[in-house]
């Protein structure tokens, strides 16, 4: 029996997928350690970053960026806004619209959709960046002048996530309120006056407050993993695009992830 | 003072390098040469630590490794000034010796130095490959190193450039008295800036002489490296 069983593992199509499976959830392992020791490693050189370098990333991420992240979220919630504000108001819940889109914006939209905005923006051009400075032995070049490159190219980029993205996650929160309103007095007909009074009640320092912190984690997480899956990129051309395709993959899953357990930690 | 001994490194079960060893003196500069792929530059890139070593031991005096790289390796997003100066700005132990002033006279010296005055500005796209070579050259020795290793320094450059490069070799190593490494395909480079030669095959040395030696020698493998001949022992790849 257990004969017969070994004979069909050794040639079934079973074997292929499990062993497959293994292959790459070791994969995912290793992408997981070599991330964090990025981390500590950026960790380790804090001290030591460029003012003006830092000032530069802080400019690319969070001001570069800016068009196509507000005009992501506040699309996003004119599509939200649209769909269920008539309806609101017809069953007599107008005076929710505001408070509604309010707490949606603040909580979630914002951030998230900024994170999502800057993973594709921001997040591919850092991990192509670094993965083209990889293989065209740039990165080699500065070990044997002595600059540990990760600090040098990980840390200002890395801080320029976590300062910036709580600023891009402010403005995006204003802007996608106002587009709230803008959609709920074209859509339903609301007043803005009626939707902001609304509006005010949806708005806790609690939620401002996990959303920048959010915000943080997600600028932490975008800019780390892009740059670590560009600093391991091996081979020439292909290479590159395969470090962008894994930082963008992986910047997605992980702030979904963070998304998930500040909503566990804070609002269940 | 750069030592090797038994140096042994292979890629992927293939034995690149197998028991190599030899010694360089300071203010001595060696040429190695070989067939493409014989692994001269995995050779440099164990002496100067960007890979690891199989088994054996590598020993050099204190003070910096540079190293020029085959394919110039310039920061792209840099100009040529900040590429030249990269060291002096970011390395933790030199960033706040220098003041922008002095940088600035540094960075004109050694591009005077490689003959390409008042290119401060631009970027390594706007420039030829021998340029880039040149600026890449400039800022491998912008730390006054003590060992340095070229790779392929001349090639693709004309001659006249190559010429000016080697004289450079020359003058370094009589100033600061840095043992090198040139890794090198030409006969003109190898003249004029060897004091020895190494030849590698198949991860062996195949020879080891003067460059006089190189051309007299009875040696099959230098013989066919100076002929530039297809008949001799060195077939690998050839068919
Ligand atoms: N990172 C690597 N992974 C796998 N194999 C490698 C790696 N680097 C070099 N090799 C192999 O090692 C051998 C030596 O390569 P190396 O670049 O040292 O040659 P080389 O002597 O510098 O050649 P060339 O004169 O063409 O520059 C080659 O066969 C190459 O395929
Ligand atoms: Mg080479």
């Amino acid at each position: 029996m257990i004969n017969s069983i070994g004979k069909y593992y050794k040639h079934s199509a079973t074997r292929l997928i499990f062993e497959g499976m293994a292959k790459q959830f070791c994969l995912f392992l290793e992408t997981l350690g070599m991330i964090g020791m990025h981390a500590v490693t950026a960790a380790r050189g804090l001290g030591f970053v460029d003012k003006k370098e830092l000032m530069y990333q802080c400019y690319r991420f969070g001001i570069t960026s800016l068009p196509i992240t507000l005009s992501i979220v506040s699309m996003s919630i004119v599509i939200v806004t649209s769909q269920v504000a008539l309806e609101m108001v017809k069953q007599g819940g107008g005076h929710f619209v505001g408070m509604a889109v309010s707490i949606l914006v603040v909580r979630e939209l914002a951030v998230i959709m900024s994170g999502f905005a800057l993973i594709s923006m921001i997040g591919s051009s850092l991990a192509s960046e670094i993965a083209t400075m990889r293989v065209t032995e740039q990165i080699d070049a500065m070990r044997v002048l002595k600059v540990e490159p990760v600090a040098n190219l990980f840390v200002p980029r890395i801080l320029s996530g976590m300062l910036m993205m709580p600023v891009v996650c402010v403005i995006a929160s204003v802007v996608g309120v106002l587009a709230g309103a803008v959609t709920a007095e074209l859509a339903a007909g609301l007043s803005y006056r009626a939707f902001f009074e609304s509006a005010w009640l949806g708005i806790f320092a609690k939620d401002m407050f996990v959303s920048l912190g959010k915000a943080v984690c997600f600028g932490a997480c975008i800019t780390l993993i892009s740059c670590s899956c560009g600093f391991e990129a091996k081979g020439g051309a292909k290479g590159v695009g395969e470090a962008t395709t894994k930082a963008v993959v992986w910047s997605f899953v992980a702030i979904v992830i963070v998304d998930m357990f500040f909503a566990i930690a804070f609002f269940f | 003072m750069i030592k090797v001994q038994n140096l042994t490194k292979a890629f992927n079960g293939k034995k690149v390098l197998d028991d190599i060893s030899f010694e360089i003196k300071s203010g001595e500069t060696l040429a190695l040469v070989g067939f493409s792929g014989s692994g001269k530059s995995t050779m440099l890139k164990l002496i100067c630590g960007l890979i690891e070593k199989d088994s054996g031991d590598i020993t050099t005096s204190d003070g910096d490794i540079a190293m020029v790289f085959q394919y110039s390796a310039l920061f792209d997003s840099l100009n040529v000034a900040d590429n030249i100066s990269f060291a002096l700005r970011e390395r933790r132990d030199l960033r706040d010796k220098y003041s922008p002033d002095e940088i600035k006279k540094i960075v004109a010296e050694k591009l005077e130095l490689v003959g390409l005055k008042g290119i401060e500005d631009k970027f390594p796209s706007e420039l030829s490959g021998g340029m880039q070579k040149r600026v890449s050259f400039a800022r491998a020795i912008v730390t006054e190193p003590n060992s340095i290793l070229y790779d392929e320094p001349t090639s693709g450059l004309d001659p006249i450039s190559s010429t000016l490069i080697e004289d450079y070799i020359v003058r370094l190593k009589d100033e600061t008295k840095a043992s090198s490494i040139v890794v090198t395909h030409q006969m003109s480079t190898i003249q004029r800036t060897a004091d020895r030669v190494i030849m590698l095959y198949d991860g062996k040395i195949v020879f080891e002489g003067t460059p006089h030696q190189m051309l007299k020698s009875g040696n099959d493998y230098t013989k066919q490296f100076v002929n530039a001949s297809l008949k001799g022992p060195m077939t690998m790849g050839l068919g």
